[in-house]
């Protein structure tokens, strides 16, 4: 008898909620045991092609998609276990250009490894970062992290080196390492993807940068939408104490960390890393005023390293192949790669890990393939919620922070979101005084009461009523909420209602609501 | 009377009488009106109460007092 | 006076040495390192436009008006939340600023009503003000928008309403309730636009865990939290700075008026007690000063079975000055005597022991203190060298440990509770020692490390327990004991005695000898521990051992002479340390100096210019004997319903029937004046000038607010009485009884109005060598040279549970009442307590078939009351627990006649009694039937 076929079905939840799960079972009952093992991996990123099923053949892993339940039995007597042709055939993963033109660091595993497989962790160069780090003090671990050039991930771009810098010369004890995997940017999930495919990058990445700052706790911040990822990241922890990853002595060494999960509750504004902190200490998720830094004076008023969940999974990577080899990747001040999140009305929507420098257009067309809907793309919104709308016109633009902070736009945590030409841009910018007047915490005038008062503005201006009195009063207003507000809710909101009011002035200029026709867009300069 | 006056002499049990009968007799006479140590001193000379041993060797201290 | 509208520097100080050099608008100024760049601009003179700052509270950043520009920083940050920098630029008024302040207010405007001409704080609301600041002119978004303008007011609390359509969210009500008081009984729900304010969980304030303080009140910068009173009468246009006459706290308070009405007291930022902080009796609970109850006019009568009848005060006084003579004449210079009150000014005091002393020529003197805090004065003055506590109340925020023993501070002393509570919050220590679980055990974001729930009565077998483990376990601080102690060896042989361990006393004690083991290491442990006491350590049979138990614990350990450490009085009524420092003792001349002292007696004869005889007088319980053997038969009480408040009610009423003369001087016709021959109606606090002295030792001045209502200020009836009975004794005004307490008394020779007037207030001892006063007392040697160790045997209390009465009845106090009510009863405080209750531990009633809320009888060997029951676990099984702020309720009735073996103050937290179900309930409410009314009887 020989030895099984390995099946790899993700049990990451963009999969599941396509059908891996039926999948994956009817693959189990039509076949025995003794013929096929099946890992539930994480996702490979390529969401249109989900659920993906991968067959490990001695050539390589071949990928079939996107696999419906009902394509299983068909697939099957196709030969599928060996390998063979099907319509629904990809050929070998590593060779699907999508994915090969792309450069997986943080994402070297995800898609890969079996997730709560510690085996496979350590098979695929897992915990060799830790190792390395212990090896250095942590005075050393801080410099290979500044040399990287890693910024925040989460959408502020701070230099995380600066941040364990300012927390390892803290001598205040204890420290904390708290993880905000609070991502509620719409069109966003890359966090979810990493904890759910290789929770354990996510664990090294923290003792990394416990040994690095002198901290004994951590904690991961989940929002309550990701039970999947919470329970993943949770049994993942188990394992990582019972192998003695987790808690005193780790690996051996001085040092000690214990990690707990904390589940948030569907407050957006939690994402901010003080209302998250406020949140984490059992209080409501309002957020503080800076200074104090939470660098300084975070959780529970103890120094604390606050990292987005891309962030340190990053981290690993840059320990194990040297501050220097990350730092090749990228453009400027902008170094390492952004795992951009392509969502909204995309043909291949996704995860692309890519170095910083390419281009929006790139992204949108060259891996995005357009619109879904086939029409042609109107707008796309970078960075969240709070991020600008940017034209067509822009597609030039290379993805680096600075770059984007000078179009009057931001990159985020990395995720777009697509629009065709159907879309209404005055809609849209109400949507963002909404969506802050939705989500606000209610602490800082601006936001409270300035994201209520743009809505309003926003829907008489879309009606004609003194239009030109009320642009300059919603002007005034975003600027009292940009230059006022105490964090980066209400101070970004009016980037998505300014650049709407600025690349599509049309929309605002309607007579009445619905009866505009449009005029026709540009097709996209690029298309792959 | 006798009760305020036992209660004190408790207070000092725990040392030597002799340091006892002192102590309660300075307390007396730096807290007691003197028509109390009076009465006190008249219930000493006539036994019919149960006044505490060393409420009786303070009364002979205080009477000493007195009487220099 | 005080200024209706004190400064308001935004943000808090950080006390420090260093500071900074930072321009704003050009101009230079050194500031402390560490505060904001609002509070640094104020200090120049530059006030920047701010709604959610106060210098009360930490900045928070929210309402966004205060926006300045930094040279070379990004944006425009807060100036509330951003500190200073050496070198750092900031512009406080640039046209940028000026929009985007105007923009923000705009944006408040839009969701606020436009009623500032009827609204209650039209010229006090800080929104109206910024408005005129900003320059607002227009509201581009109208006022059609989604907006609060409908939300309810809240009209729950009898003091205070919540108009919620005024709020503007800045939290710095919830911020007050947090930071300042500790409660945290306010937040804010919602989020967005959607956010309020809510009291609890969304109740009303009445209903919540709101405790009445006010600082939420104190803390609204618009009409939003408003007094009832301003709403009713109007904005007050003068204000008084004064001294609360609520408890030994001692809080200072700008009455604030119309006229002659006060419109409402506001605690006063500079209060050296109090630093802007209050509490439901001091912040709201004066209106019993314009009671319709008041007596106004002197009264007579010849028998007390007759009718009073209204007299002048020319005949009053010399009714009681002849009478006076006429009893001296009959029985004997010893046969009358006085009883000073600690609700009364030092002034006050002081002429009523110079009456007895001088123009009774007695020592027949004494005070209420007698049955609250006489063990401190002998037990601190054996061990330490003086009657008072060692701190001020600042020092708390440096103790590491805080030990409160027989002390329920949160409702007894609830502004300085706030105080502890803020230094437990940022990490502080506690260890509770008390048969109850009293709600700092417990409370939110705090909890005690040790709760020692000693059987009522052992306080001092738990002290020596603890002073064994410091000894037997190597943590005396033997470097302090050698320079600063006396009588050490023999003290540490004593209490290394198995006897003293913890296991050996655990069975008397009932606390567990491992706890008190970890409470004994954590206290000696600290770098600072602090001993905080109240009168669960002295109304005992052993209280004076107790107080010098602590004493010694606190010198084995060396926690004395410095900040944070210390064994500290929380005393109970406003000017208990003053009535004792001003000779109201019968052994003691002002300044705690004894009577047999020639030299002293000396000093007195020559200002007083008569004899002063050398003996100690009576105590209240030997007046009492006395009277009832017949050789006392005059008294004047100045302000203290001794047939209420003290012990044994019964004898007591026995004794005053017995008397040819009882003199009482009142605000109220009290259980007292029932058996008094002449009425002398009383002034109020808001009337009163002179001093009080608060537990730390400080002196506060009294300013009065209005003229005697009476007519005659209390002083000068005390000079005239004197004088009538032929001893000259005049003052032209208060600060002349001042001048003579500093001529004769050297702790005080410092002191007089006009420092006070200059420096607020003052800690005693201020003389020469300490011209400002005494923060920390025994700083660099005792005030008896060395501190003394005294051997503190442990005595069980004969007062016992027994077959017939098998249950301890403890008593002790609630927040929103004051000691026997005469006052708070008088006030909307009854909204909170209504009556006295009894609380039993759920066995005790199940034993008894008692259900929560029946009416039960309560009876010990000498009497029998009645009150309601209140099951709950606050109390161990076997002790019960009342209050006795209800004449009604009678609690003391049934306490008994043991007292403390070295003051004769009365074992008040002891008794053996049995509850019983008083008759069948018909139903568990308390006012369903008017035959469940508590009522109290007495026994033969």
């Amino acid at each position: 008898m020989s030895a099984p076929v390995t099946v790899y079905v993700p049990r990451d939840s963009a999969a599941r909620s396509v059908g891996a799960d039926e999948v994956a079972a009817r693959l189990l009952e039509a076949t025995s045991r003794d013929h096929v093992r099946l890992v539930r991996n994480g996702s490979r990123g390529m969401l249109w092609l989900e659920p993906l099923v991968e067959i490990a053949t001695s050539e390589g892993r071949v990928a079939y998609g996107s696999v419906s339940v009902d394509d299983v039995d068909d697939l099957l007597a196709a030969g599928m276990l060996a390998g063979a042709e099907h319509p629904k055939r990809l050929g070998l993963t590593d060779g699907i250009e999508w994915l090969s033109r792309q450069s997986r660091v943080t994402f070297a595993r995800v898609g890969v490894v079996d997730p709560l497989s510690a085996d496979d962790y350590l098979a695929h160069g897992g915990m060799t970062g830790l190792r390395r780090a212990l090896e250095l003090t942590p005075a050393e671990v801080v410099a290979e992290v500044t040399e990287s050039g890693l910024r925040g991930r989460g959408g502020a771009g701070f230099p995380a080196g600066v941040k364990w810098q300012t927390v390892l010369q803290t001598e205040q004890t204890p420290k904390y390492i708290c993880c905000n995997a609070d991502e509620g940017d719409s069109g966003t999930f890359a966090d979810r993807m990493l904890m759910e495919g290789d929770p354990y990058t996510l664990v090294e990445g923290m003792l990394v940068a416990a040994h690095a700052v002198g901290a004994t706790e951590g904690y991961v911040y989940i929002r309550s939408e990701y039970p999947d990822a919470a329970s993943i990241l949770s049994s993942a922890i188990e394992i990582a104490y019972a192998r003695g990853w987790l808690g005193q002595n780790v690996l051996g060494s001085e040092l000690s960390l214990d990690l707990f999960i904390r589940i948030g509750a569907g407050a957006y504004i939690c994402g901010e890393e003080t209302s998250m902190l406020e949140s984490l200490e059992g209080k409501r998720g309002e957020i503080r005023a800076k200074p104090p830094i939470p660098a300084l004076a975070g959780l529970f008023g103890q120094p604390t390293v606050v990292n987005n969940v891309i962030t340190l999974a990053a981290v690993p990577g840059i320990l194990s192949d040297g501050g220097s080899a990350y730092h090749a990747y990228g453009m400027e001040r902008s170094r390492g790669t952004q795992v951009f999140q392509l969502a909204g009305n995309i043909a291949h929507g996704g995860i692309v890990e890519t170095a910083f420098g390419i281009t929006l257009g790139e992204l949108v067309i060259g891996y995005g393939g357009g619109t879904i809907s086939g029409r042609p793309v109107r707008a796309v919104q970078v960075g969240g919620p709070l991020g600008a709308y940017l034209p067509t016109s822009s597609f030039d633009l290379p993805m680096d922070y600075e770059a984007f902070t000078a179009a009057g736009a931001m990159i985020g945590h990395g995720g777009l979101v697509v629009f065709d030409d159907s879309v209404d841009m005055a809609q849209q910018a109400r949507f963002a005084m909404e969506f802050c007047a939705e989500e606000s915490c209610g602490k800082c005038t601006p936001c409270r009461i300035g994201s209520v008062r743009g809505v309003e503005v926003i829907d008489r201006i879309i009606a004609g009523e003194d239009r030109e009195a009320n642009l300059v009063l919603l002007d005034d207003l975003c600027e009292v909420m940009t230059e006022g507000s105490l964090c980066a809710m209400g101070g970004l909101t009016p980037m998505p209602v300014q650049s709407a009011l600025r690349h599509f002035p049309d929309d605002f200029a309607k007579d009445s609501p619905g009866t505009r026709t449009r005029p026709a867009q540009l097709a996209p300069e690029a298309t792959s | 009377m006798v009760r305020l006056a036992n209660d004190i002499a408790a207070q000092f049990r725990h040392l030597p009488p002799d340091e006892a009968a002192a102590d309660v007799a300075d307390h007396i006479r730096r807290f007691w009106d003197p028509r109390m140590r009076a009465e006190l001193l008249a219930l000493a000379d006539h036994r019919q109460v149960d006044l505490d041993a060393g409420v009786l060797a303070a009364a002979e201290l205080l009477r000493e007092g007195v009487a220099r | 006076m005080t200024l209706l509208k004190e400064p308001d520097l935004g943000t808090p100080d950080r006390p420090g040495e260093a500071t900074v050099e930072v321009d704003i608008d050009g101009q230079q100024v050194f500031v402390p390192e560490g505060i904001s760049v609002m509070r640094a601009a104020a200090l120049a003179g530059i006030e920047i436009p701010k709604l959610c700052a106060t210098d009360s509270m930490e900045a928070f950043g929210s309402c966004r008006l205060c926006l300045v520009e930094v040279d070379g920083g990004r944006g425009a940050p807060a100036s509330c939340t951003t500190p200073v920098a050496v070198g750092m630029k900031v512009k406080t008024q640039t046209e940028k600023l000026a929009k985007l302040r105007r923009g923000v207010m705009e944006l408040y405007i839009s969701d606020h009503p436009l009623d500032c001409l009827t609204c209650p704080a039209n010229g006090d609301c800080e929104l109206q003000d910024m408005s005129g600041v900003v320059g607002l002119r227009d509201v581009r978004y109208g006022y059609a928008g989604e907006n609060h303008l409908d939300a309810p007011t809240d009209h729950s609390n009898p003091y205070f309403d919540f108009d919620a359509s005024k709020c503007i969210v800045c939290s710095r009500c919830v911020r007050a309730c947090s930071e300042i008081q500790g409660t945290f009984a306010l937040t804010i729900d919602g989020r967005g636009f959607d956010s309020k304010v809510a009291a609890s969980a969304g109740e009303s304030f009445m209903d919540s865990e709101c405790v009445s303080c006010g600082a939420c009140v104190q803390a609204c910068p618009t009409s939003t939290l408003q007094e009832r009173s301003v709403i009713d009468l109007g904005m007050p246009t003068r204000s008084v700075l004064t001294t609360c006459a609520y408890c030994g706290v001692g809080c200072s308070f700008k009455a604030e008026l119309r006229g002659d009405e006060v419109v409402r007291m506001v605690p006063y930022k500079d209060g050296g007690a109090n630093e802007g902080h209050s509490c439901v009796k001091g912040r709201f609970a004066f209106g019993y000063a314009s009671h319709p109850d008041r007596v106004m006019k002197p009264m007579m009568r010849d028998s007390i079975t007759d009718p009073w009848r209204e007299v002048e005060w020319d005949d009053a006084i010399g009714f009681v000055a002849s009478r006076m003579l006429e009893i001296q004449d009959k029985y004997g210079l010893g046969s009358i005597g006085g009883i000073t009150s600690s609700r009364c000014t030092n002034e006050e005091v002081y002429v009523v022991q110079k009456m007895v002393r001088a123009a009774f020529g007695n020592n027949n003197v004494d005070t209420c203190a007698r049955v609250c805090h006489s063990p401190t004065g002998y037990g601190l003055k054996q061990t330490f060298g003086t009657s008072a506590g060692t701190q001020d109340f600042k020092s708390v925020d440096q103790s590491d440990v805080m030990v409160v023993i027989g002390a329920n501070p949160t409702d007894g002393h609830p502004v300085f509770a706030s105080r502890m509570k803020r230094r437990l919050r940022q990490g502080a220590q506690l260890i509770v020692v008390d048969p109850r679980r009293i709600d700092m055990v417990r409370m939110p974001h705090l909890e005690a490390a040790h709760h020692l729930q000693l059987a009522p009565g052992t306080n001092v077998a738990v002290i020596n327990a603890m002073a064994h483990v410091v000894v037997t376990e190597g943590l005396v601080d033997r470097d302090f004991v050698a320079e600063r102690c006396e009588g050490f060896e023999a003290w540490e042989s004593f209490i290394a005695r198995p006897e003293h361990s913890p296991e050996a006393v655990e069975e008397i004690t009932r606390v567990p000898a491992e706890e008190l083991r970890a409470a004994a290491r954590m206290y000696a442990g600290a770098q600072n521990a602090a001993i905080y006491y109240g009168l669960g350590v002295t109304e005992h049979s052993q209280g004076s051992t107790m107080v010098m138990g602590m004493a010694n614990l606190a010198m084995a350990t060396g926690s004395i002479g410095r900040e944070g450490v210390g064994v500290n009085p929380l005393r109970g009524q406003n000017n208990v340390q003053g009535s004792c420092d001003m000779g109201s003792f019968p052994h003691e001349l002002p300044g705690y100096r004894h009577v047999s002292d020639d030299a002293v007696r000396e000093v007195f004869e020559q200002v007083w210019g008569r004899p002063i005889l050398e003996e100690p007088g009576l105590r209240i319980p030997n007046m009492f004997d006395a009277a009832l053997d017949g050789s006392f038969r005059a008294v004047f009480i100045q302000g203290e319903d001794i047939a209420q408040s003290d012990p044994n009610t019964r004898h007591v009423q026995a004794a005053l029937s017995a008397m040819d003369l009882v003199v009482v001087q009142d605000l109220f016709l009290n259980e007292t004046a029932k058996l008094a021959h002449v009425f002398l109606p009383g002034t109020s606090f808001l009337e009163k000038d002179g001093t009080f002295t608060n537990a730390e030792r400080r002196i506060n001045r009294v300013r009065p607010v209005m003229r005697p209502k009476t007519g005659k200020h209390e002083w000068q009836i005390i000079c005239e009485i004197a004088q009538a009975m032929g001893y000259k004794m005049h003052y032209d005004n208060t600060s002349q009884i001042m001048d003579e307490v500093a001529a004769t008394t050297p702790t005080f020779a410092g002191v007089s109005f006009e420092l006070l007037d200059r420096v607020g207030s003052v800690q005693w001892p201020c003389n020469d060598k300490a011209p400002v006063g005494t923060p920390i007392m025994h700083v660099d040697g005792f005030v008896r040279g060395k501190g003394s160790f005294v051997q503190t045997a442990y005595v069980p209390t004969e007062e016992r549970s027994t077959r017939r009465f098998p249950l301890i009845l403890t008593t002790g106090r609630i927040l929103s009442q004051y000691n026997v009510g005469s006052q708070t009863r008088r006030t909307a405080n009854v909204a909170w307590h209504p009556e006295d209750v009894l609380e039993i531990h759920p066995h005790d009633a199940e034993d008894r078939g008692i259900r929560d809320g029946d009416l039960v009888s309560l009876a010990s060997r000498v009497g029998e009351t009645t009150l309601h029951a209140k099951i709950m676990d606050r109390m161990p099984v076997g002790v019960v627990y009342t209050t006795f702020h209800h004449p009604v309720t009678g609690a003391n009735v049934v306490t008994t006649e043991h007292s403390d073996w070295a003051t004769n103050c009365p074992e008040y937290k002891v008794t053996a009694v049995q509850v019983k179900l008083h008759q069948p309930a018909v139903s568990t409410s308390h006012s369903a039937d008017a035959a469940h009314e508590p009522s109290s009887v007495l026994i033969d």
